[in-house]
Order: structure tokens, then sequence, then C-alpha cells
């Protein structure tokens, strides 16, 4: 049963610009699958158009109607006026949710990300780790079915990212979601993913479709193994091959 | 001619080319008046057009007033030499709050200051002018004569609404009055409105100070009497040859000083001036133009201390005025020459 | 240390301000200036205690325009604001009326204000309103299309209807930018009611200290003159103050612009 969707997707924005170009692809329901490409390939149009910003100028856009969705912007989008606690409460709050009922369901969640204790701190004394980790939270609170990640590590330090890698891959795991991961790192992708979708550049189309084959839960060991240098090789070679294709 | 007369006449010629040849240099002397130039201000600018000022030995400039300025501190901080101020209130003020100014000539033995209304509004009555309903009254006005109206004649602070120098909000409201000089403002509403206004002059009802006053630093006065005398006179010569003389001159330069006025405004002023015995009456017959006494000047200043302006003792009037330098007759023969009657 | 650098942070311009002050004193006496061309602190100061019934009658009238004004300002220029983030068109058409407003000289206005409003006190309002509002329009416009693009994506899918997103997004967002159009506003809005009724400003109860300013001035009572000044100033320092305080209480925990120095 497919989840998400893009079928023969048309992208052109009102500058003339074709993001996306015959753009297909296809995942299915928990299914951890990476995006992908170099920059201004049309990676986050992609998932702009699954998340429903955007709307295709030719083709489809299909998701699964039961299908519940959160995004993780690659900025971390809190608002600084905020405390942690309301920035997660954000969602709920807007679905009419009051805060005490709210708070059962978020304070055991900052807990699994690793806040607890910073309830009530605002957003400038937190560190980018940590305000990425509020991010996902606020994006768990819902108990979305489909969690849709636009490059969300890219900006964090190397320790850090790891970090929160091993996290995601835990919460993708407890939770049972759908994830589609979008990232301009082969190592990443190749670390996280059951899949890896390599995406060509201007126009964005998908390129290359690989499987990876490795099982889980990954940690330090998997990144550290020589099948994980080949995997990181052959998806290289394919972006290489995607990004020197027609344009 | 004889040869000892010729050489007499020769010698004589040749000692006044040589002392005019060195001749002293005119003193410069810088005169702030009240308003922009009008007739009111008129014998100031004759003396300066005619020469006057310069045979005296002064070299005048004439700074004019207007509707936002206010010359009246330059006179103290000694930006300026000689100041013309509207009535003895300034003076009084001064002095109370040890200001070292002094008056030294008044020009208008009566202040033209006056209330003026649209006919036939009930305002033919002075007494009626206190229920107006807007009361048209410009700064100056509203910290000095004002207050003695409030005390003395009843008006109230609720009519009040400030003048701007511009006719409109009085012509449009026919039950509005406003402040104006009894010898200028009728003139333009009669132009502008096409009427002749009621004129209420607030001298006809207990407003008996002098005006157009000339004042003068009291160190001026101790330390350079004689260029006080030498203005004064040379400015009430020039008075008597605006009024009785021939004026063009003076009008053509008031008129470039003030583009708005008109040669009809002015010749209509000065009649009015004339008319009503503005600056030649009471005691400038007898004494000159710029005639002061300080039994009025002490009288005025009992009406306003009974009017509440002032407290008794309040201001030492020996320092209001310095009356030496008028009172001596001069411009009654100029007169007699041109107007004799 | 928290104590040094309260020290620090009112201690010097204090002591900076007095230091000023001692020497106009100084000044004044050594060189033998008389009050009438400029009177010494010391005299100011005695002056503005003897008059101060009556000067505090024009003080509470000039501080009741400048904050009616003030808050006429703060309610118009976010109504408007408002109006222009939510349609360019409206935006087009009457921003050319808000800089009109701006630029034009509340000295020249005032006047042809009273002819028209018979109230001096409303056309007083009128003119401090006029000089407060442009930049609370200006900052609030900007404002309130400051939000970080991503926000308003988060909103549209968490379906927020545009009252939750007007409330939990686009006011809090505009609040600095207000707040920073607010302490503008403060002090022009003083300033315009002073000026207004330089050229406006009525007789009797309905006057500020701008009327006794001209009142010693026309009076020469030039201490006086200072001493109105002088409660002018602190209205302003008060504005300023005030401000600053509401600033730090609203955006404190959060905003770049309150927090403390980083050294």
């Amino acid at each position: 049963m497919q989840t998400l969707v893009l079928d023969a997707v048309d992208k052109r924005f009102a500058t003339g610009v074709w993001a996306l170009r015959a753009a297909s692809l296809a995942i299915e329901a928990g299914e951890f699958v990476a995006l992908l490409g170099p920059s201004g390939c049309g990676k986050s149009t992609a998932l702009r158009l699954l998340a429903g910003l955007e709307a295709p100028t030719q083709g489809a856009v299909r998701v699964d109607r039961a299908a519940t969705m959160s995004v993780v912007f690659q900025e971390p989008t809190l608002m600084p006026w905020s405390n942690v606690f309301d920035n997660v409460w954000l969602p709920l709050r807007i679905a009419g949710i009051a805060r005490d009922t709210a708070r059962e369901r978020i304070a055991p969640l900052l807990e699994a990300v690793g806040l607890a204790g910073f309830e009530g701190a605002f957003p400038n004394e937190l560190s980018g780790g940590m305000k990425m980790r509020t991010s996902i939270a606020r994006a768990l609170v819902t108990r979305p079915s489909v969690l849709l990640m636009d490059e969300p590590f890219a900006a964090l330090d190397e320790i850090t990212r790891y970090r929160l890698n091993d996290d995601l891959l835990a919460w993708w795991r407890a939770h049972r979601l759908t994830v589609l991961f979008v990232t301009h790192s082969v190592f990443e992708a190749a670390y996280l993913s059951q899949r890896v979708l390599v995406m060509g550049a201007r126009p964005g189309r998908v390129a290359a479709d690989l499987a990876i084959d490795a099982p889980y839960p990954r940690s330090a060991a998997w990144r550290t193994s020589v099948r994980y240098a080949q995997v990181a090789r052959a998806v290289s070679e394919a972006l290489e091959a995607a990004s020197s294709g027609p344009t | 001619m004889k040869p000892v007369r010729l050489l007499l006449a020769l010698c004589l010629a040749g000692v006044c080319a040589a002392s005019i040849a060195q001749s002293p240099p005119l003193q410069k002397v810088v005169f702030a008046t009240n308003w922009k130039a009008q007739a009111a201000h008129g014998g100031f600018y004759q003396a300066l057009v005619d020469g006057t000022y310069r045979s005296f030995g002064l070299d005048v400039t004439i700074v004019p007033g207007g509707p936002q300025v206010n010359n009246r501190p330059l006179l103290p901080a000694g930006r300026i030499d000689f100041l013309m101020t509207g009535n003895l209130l300034h003076s009084f003020d001064n002095v109370k709050n040890g200001v070292p100014t002094i008056a030294v000539a008044a020009i208008f033995q009566k202040d033209p200051q006056a209330l003026i209304a649209h006919p036939g509004q009930g305002y033919e009555r002075f007494e009626a002018l206190k229920n107006a309903p807007v009361a048209l009254i410009a700064k100056d006005g509203q910290f000095s004569w004002w207050q003695w109206l409030k005390v003395q004649h009843g008006f109230k602070d609720e009519q009040l609404k400030p003048y701007n120098y511009n006719l409109g909000p009085f012509l449009a409201n026919n039950k509005a009055i406003q402040q104006g000089y009894s010898v200028a403002e009728p003139i333009y509403v009669e132009k502008q409105g096409g009427f002749k206004p009621v004129v209420h002059l607030l001298a006809d009802h207990g407003f008996s100070t002098y005006s157009t006053l000339i004042e003068a630093r009291v160190d001026m006065v101790r330390d350079k009497p004689e260029l006080v005398q030498r203005f004064v006179d040379a400015s009430i010569l020039g008075w008597v040859n605006y009024m009785y003389g021939d004026r063009k001159a003076a009008n053509a330069l008031m008129r470039r000083e003030n583009p708005e006025m008109t040669e009809e405004e002015l010749e209509a002023s000065v009649a009015l001036i004339r008319a009503q015995g503005v600056v030649d009456s009471g005691e400038a017959l007898e004494r000159g133009i710029g005639a002061m006494s300080s039994a009025r000047i002490r009288d005025f200043f009992d009406k306003m201390v009974q009017a509440g302006l002032y407290k008794p003792g309040e201001v030492d009037l020996s320092k209001v005025a310095a009356t030496q330098f008028v009172n001596r007759r001069i411009g009654i023969d100029v007169k007699q020459k041109l107007a004799p009657k | 240390m928290k104590s040094l650098a309260h020290l620090r942070e009112y201690g010097l311009p204090l002591a900076v301000f007095v230091g000023v002050i001692a020497l106009w004193e100084i000044v004044v006496r050594v060189n033998g200036i008389p009050h009438y061309i400029l009177p010494a602190p010391s005299r100011v100061m005695v002056t503005l205690i003897d008059n101060f019934g009556s000067l505090a009658t024009s003080w509470w009238f000039t501080i009741k325009i400048t904050f009616g004004a003030l808050l006429l300002a703060a309610v118009g220029g976010v109504l408007l604001a408002s109006a222009f983030a939510l349609s360019r068109t409206v935006e087009r058409a009457l921003f050319p009326f808000a800089i009109v407003l701006q630029v034009t000289p509340i000295v020249a206005i005032a006047p042809l204000i009273l002819i028209y409003i018979n109230s001096t006190t409303a056309a007083l309002l009128i003119c401090a309103w006029i000089v407060a509002f442009f930049p609370i329009l200006s900052n609030t416009v900007i404002g309130l299309r400051a939000a970080d693009p991503n926000l308003h994506d988060l909103f549209r899918l968490y379906r927020a209807t545009p009252w939750q997103r007007l409330r939990l997004l686009l006011v809090p967002t505009a609040l600095p930018y207000f707040i920073a159009g607010l302490k503008i506003s403060g002090g022009l809005s003083l300033i315009g009611a002073v000026v207004a009724e330089f050229t406006a400003g009525a007789a009797g109860r309905e006057t500020g200290l701008a009327s006794r300013i001209l009142e010693a001035s026309f009076r020469t009572e030039i201490p006086k003159m200072y001493a109105a000044l002088v409660l002018v100033s602190l209205t302003g320092v008060a504005i300023f103050v005030v401000f600053n305080l509401l600033s730090r209480w609203l955006l404190g925990r959060w905003h770049a612009a309150e927090q403390p120095d980083l050294k």
C-alpha cells in the first residue's frame, strides 16, 4: 500500500524555473526512504509537494487518505517567543487541545527526545541540537504516521548529527513511522535508510532507486563496516551519474 | 568778488572738503521692530531712506518682526541696540524680572490695539464683546493686555482662540471678534471681507499705555547717552517727515521689505494714524513726538495693579523709562514748515 | 556581579549628567552671566519649585495629550498595519497618504486644523497623533510581514484558522517591531504635542508646558522658560525609560535586542 506517490510530476515556478520534470516516486507505509541529490535538484520541492505546500504544474501527487503528516524543516523553525513546552504544544493547541491535557502527551515526549527539564527554556537559550530536538518533538506530538524531513541535521555538528541519526532511527521503529528523509549527504542517506532515491539536477527527476540491504538497529558498527563503504560508494556513483545526466 | 573774499571762500571750501573727507564713520545701529513693515513703523523707515539717520551719524539696520518672530530677547542679549515694543506691560515685566532694559521714547501716544467685530452682530457696544464665542488673540496679546481684559472687562479664556495673523477665521464667522491695530486691520478687513468692521480701541476703555516705544539697554543709556539721543532725535524727525512730508520713498522701502503691503493700504493707514491722533496728540503736541511723562506711566501702572496684573510696588517705576531723551520739542519746527495749520 | 552591572548601567549616565550640570553652574557663576541670558541650574531649580503649582497643571495637560495621542497612534497604526498586511492593494492605495502625513510639518498644519476643529484639545491631539502615527504604522507593517516563511508553512500544515494565525504567529512576530515603533513614537508624540501647542494652543485651563514656555518668553521670565523646559525634558526621559522597561518586560526573555551584553 503506497503512502506517498509522485506520479510524473512537473513543477514550474512563477519565475520560469522548472524545479521538477517527470519526477516519480512511490513510498510504502513504514519505509525509511532517503531522497538524495545535490543542491537545487528539486528534492525540497518534491517534499513540499508531498506535504501539500505546493501544487504540481502537471502530474499527480497522491497521499494515503489515512496518513497523518508532520514536517521537519532544516531550520528548527521554533517560535522564539515561546518556550520549549509551548513550541511543542503548538499543533495540538491549534487543534483545540488545552495546555493541561496536552501536557500528558508532551512531557513523556520531551523526555524521549532528551529534553527533560528544558520545558521552560526559550529557543535562544538552546543549542542547535536541542532546537532540532524540539522541532522533532513538535513533529511527533501529533502522533503522525508520516514524517517528512528536509535536511533536518544539515546545520548541526557531526557528533550531534550522529546522535540524532540514532535517535531518529529509534523513534522510527518505536512509532512505526513512514519517513521520507531529504538529504544531500551520501553517508547520511546510506546510514539511515532502507532505500535511497537519487535525484538528478535541473530539472529534478528521480534517476536511481537503490536498496540498502542492512539490518536494523544500525549503529556505529554499521558506520565503520566495509559493507557500508561499498554501499556509500554505490550511492555516490549513482549520484554522480544522475548529476551528469541529461539536463 | 574781492580777492580776499575769494581766498577766504576757497579756504573754507578746502576745509570743508577736508573735513568731509575725514568725517568720522557712521555708527552701526540695529533696531528691531515688532512686526513686518507697515505704516505704524513708517517714521523709522523714513529716517532711514531720507538720510536723517545718516546725518545724525548713524548707520541703522531695521530688523522687522513677524508672525512667529520674537525679537525681544535680542535686546538684553546685546544682539540689537534698540527695540520697538507695543506697550508698557513689556517694560513693567522686564523691570520686574530684573532685565536691564529701559524705554527711551514713546512714538505712539495712543495704543492702537483694538478689538474688531462684524457689524450688525450686536458688538457695537464694547460690553458685548466679552460674550463673543470666539476671540482671536495672538500670543503677544494673550500674555499681556488679554490678562487685563479678563480682569477689568470680564473676558474669559474659554473665548480665546489663537490668532495666527490670518483673517480667514474672523471673516468666516460672524460672531467672532479678533485683535488688530485700529490703523491697520480695518483696512485689510474692508479689502478682503468687503465690509467695515466695528472697531473698539482698548485705549478708550482704560488701556492708557504708550505704544511703539523705543527700548534700549540700561548700560547703553548709561555709557553712550549721546548715541541714544541721536537715535531718538533722528527717529522723531523721521516720524515728522513721514506724517507730514513726502513719504513716497519710505513707503516704497516698506513695500520692498513687506511685499504683501500695497501703497493704498499704507496711505489709508497713515490717514487713520493722523485722524485718530495716535502719534501726534496730547503731550506730543506740546513737547514733540515721542513724549513720555512719569506721571502717565505711574497712572497706567496703577490701573494695571487695580486689574490684578501686578502687586503694588512690585515694579520700580523709576527704572521703566528714561524721559531725558524726549520732551525736547524736537521736530516741532519741521512740522510747522511742512504742515503749517 | 549584578550590582556592578547595575552600577555601570545607571551610575555612569547619572555621573555624566551631574557633571554637566555642575559645569553649567560653574560657568554661569564664574562669568557672571545674567539670568535673562543663561540662568544657572540652581536658579532654574528655585524657579521650578516656586512655580510648581501652576507648572504641574500644565505638565499634566501635556502628559495627557502626549499619551492620548500615542494611544490613538498605536491603535490606529496597528489597525491600519493589519489592513496593509492583509491586502497589498489597500497598502498601495493608502500608503502615499501615510507618507504625506509623515512629512508634513506640524507647525504649518496646526493652525489649519484649528480652523476646522473647535476644541483646542482635540486639535492638539490630532497634531501629536500625526507625528506619532507613522513610525508605528511603518514598523508594524514590516513586523506583520516578518514571520519566518517556514512558520507560515507550519501553520498552514496545522490548518490554523486566520484568527489563530494572527494570534499565535503574526502578533508575536510583529511585537518587537511594534515596540520599536512605539519607542520612536513616544518621543515624537511629546514633541508633536509641544510644537502643536506653540502654534495652536489656547488660553486658560486647556494649556500645557508649551504655553508656559511661550508665556515666560513673552514676559521675559527666562528662568521660568528653562524650568518648563526641564519638565519637558523629564517627560521625554520618562517616556524613554517607560518604553525601555516595557520592551524588556515583553521581549526580555527571548528577543536579541534585549539580551544583556555578551562581554
